[in-house]
């Protein structure tokens, strides 16, 4: 967005302008998405029978210990999808910042074309490759890690491979917004004293790029703990998360109430995550 | 003057990004070498080589109708959240409004909300107001995930182009629309094209809203897909999904060509 302010443009026709081209979009989103994500406030607070109190179906959801796994699982998983994530995450934003302008280019499509893709299509991919005789299950066994016969399919392991896949391009994209703003002189003035490449990484380079690491890790877990497609096709009914039983109960048992409890739970998890996020991007380009 | 990347810094990384690249894209490479096999079963690597699960996905009603629908709808989709979306690009750009920054942030949203939230959240309107899910309520909801891109690529255009030359139509006596029409949608081209194609592929490969507004003879290829994996699926699975990433493949080129993706990502 521009910041400038074109004082010409502020007349009276050009408010009315506005209005009319801004109309649509703005109805569409007010009914569209904001009435519906309000509603499921709504619901999530009528209880079961009447009489009972508004926490009703959040109270179900602390006192049974199943959703409570669930819960647990999702938060675990996540915890370590982002950590690996933004593991593999920083050294291929580094890479593709620093090198000439052709190869890194060439990295960024190439990592942007299976987010292109349909979530359906990759995980199906995956499924391939972690079930029995699959590429990584073999990889797995000739490394002696797991016997000839192994699966990873409907195993956490799984789950973590096929999300990190998913979920690595946003790390990416949001770190190397950071690294690219660092100046190349910073790097040459550290090595030019006598540090050393890996000590100029680790003392320069990455204090440098926490502000995007820590962003790209709140978008990667708030995109964790909210999917599920991946974790449902991979893990299977054995391992649900969180978003796996909301599916189930909004589509198969039709309890909307206590669905729409549990995505206000995950909603107010998402948003605790995305608003400091939003805050930190924001600020990296205002 | 010191060496930049010392040589383990440089083979050490081509490695890692060998890795990584192989990784990304693994689960891609592997739906399609599946696809070709020439046996009954899903396998890996495939045995021999041959097309026949094409032929038997272009002789299938199922995949067909599921293509026509995800077709209709996608164009659908690109349709209205090109206008919708375009015109609250120009209005974003022009910064008249009171809370334009707000407003910003409202057109953004779509794209941080996670989608299972919003599917719900539509599923239980669809339900409560309209008599339940249909591909009406699937466009509505496609177009509000698919607005945030054509914003994007538009506002991303215009704060490139030059506000003289719309200043110079003005005063020259350009009404409104006029200006509109010869010089800020020109202006906006680009980003209005790439965009259209993000829109198109972002409905044609969704899969999260459609499930949730799953109803009787509304079927797209990604539900299909998905209620396929839910059981045990075939050759024919992998065929398509490989026509799928082909047809990705194609937009992202397309993409690329009118905008260049590096602007669109950062």
């Amino acid at each position: 967005m521009p910041h400038s302010l074109r004082p010409a443009e502020r007349g009276a026709g050009a408010f009315g302008e506005s209005i009319l081209l801004i109309g649509p979009g703005a109805a569409l989103l007010i009914g569209a998405f904001l009435f519906p994500v309000g509603q499921i406030l709504v619901l999530s607070i009528v209880p079961p029978e009447e009489g009972l109190s508004i926490w009703t179906n959040f109270a179900r959801f602390f006192e049974d210990d199943y959703y409570l796994r669930v819960a647990w699982r999702t938060f675990r998983l996540s915890v370590i999808i982002t950590l690996v994530t933004a593991m593999i995450g920083f050294p291929l934003a580094y890479v593709v910042a620093r090198t000439p302008r052709v190869v890194g280019y060439t990295l960024l499509l190439l990592t942007v074309l299976p987010l292109m893709t349909s979530v359906v299509v990759r995980t199906f991919g995956w499924i391939i490759a972690l079930g029995r005789g699959g590429p990584v299950a073999d990889l797995l066994s000739l490394a002696g890690l797991g016997a000839r016969d192994a699966t990873l399919l409907h195993t956490e392991t799984g789950i973590v491979i096929a999300m990190v896949q998913v979920l690595l391009p946003f790390m990416t994209l949001t770190t190397l917004g950071v690294i690219s703003t660092i100046h190349p002189h910073l790097e040459e003035a550290s090595r030019t004293m006598g540090a050393g490449f890996y000590r100029t990484l680790r003392h320069v380079v990455l204090p440098l790029s926490v502000p995007g690491l820590v962003s790209g890790s709140l978008l990667v877990f708030a995109l964790s703990i909210s999917s599920f497609v991946t974790p449902n096709l991979v893990g299977g009914v054995r391992l649900p998360v969180m978003a796996g039983a909301i599916y189930q109960q909004a589509t198969s048992t039709l309890d909307w109430n206590f669905a729409a409890a549990q995505s206000t739970l995950l909603l107010a998890a998402v948003l605790g995550l995305l608003i400091p996020y939003l805050a930190l991007t924001r600020r990296r380009h205002g | 003057m010191v060496k930049r990347f010392p040589a383990s810094a440089l083979i050490g990384g081509g490695f890692i990004l060998l890795l990584i690249l192989v990784f990304m894209l693994l689960p891609l490479a592997i739906v399609a070498a599946a696809s070709v096999t020439a046996g009954s079963f899903l396998t890996f690597p495939p045995q021999g080589f041959s097309l026949r699960w094409y032929g038997e996905v272009l002789a299938s009603t199922a995949y067909l109708g599921a293509a026509r629908t995800s077709l209709i709808l996608a164009t659908a989709v690109t349709a209205s959240s090109v206008v919708i979306g375009t015109a609250a690009a120009i209005a974003l750009h022009r910064r008249v409004l009171p809370g334009t920054s707000v407003l910003a942030a409202l057109f953004l949203s779509p794209l941080v909300l996670p989608t299972i939230i919003f599917g719900i959240g539509l599923l239980i309107v669809a339900s409560i107001y309209f008599g339940g899910p249909s591909l009406v309520a699937l466009w509505v909801g496609h177009t509000v995930i698919t607005v945030p891109y054509i914003v994007r690529t538009v506002a991303a255009v215009l704060s490139d182009a030059d506000p003289q030359i719309e200043e110079a139509a003005r005063t020259m006596g350009a009404r409104p629309l006029q200006r509109l029409w010869f010089v800020v949608l020109p202006q906006a081209r680009a980003g209005i094209i790439a965009g259209g194609f993000f829109a198109f592929n972002v409905s044609f490969d969704e899969a999260v809203v459609a499930l949730f507004l799953r109803s009787p003879g509304v079927e797209t290829l990604p539900m299909r897909i998905y209620g396929q994996l839910e059981f045990s699926p075939t050759p024919a699975v992998a065929a398509v999904s490989t026509l799928m990433i082909l047809l990705t493949i194609v937009l992202i080129v397309a993409i690329e060509r009118f905008l260049g993706l590096r602007r669109v990502a950062g």
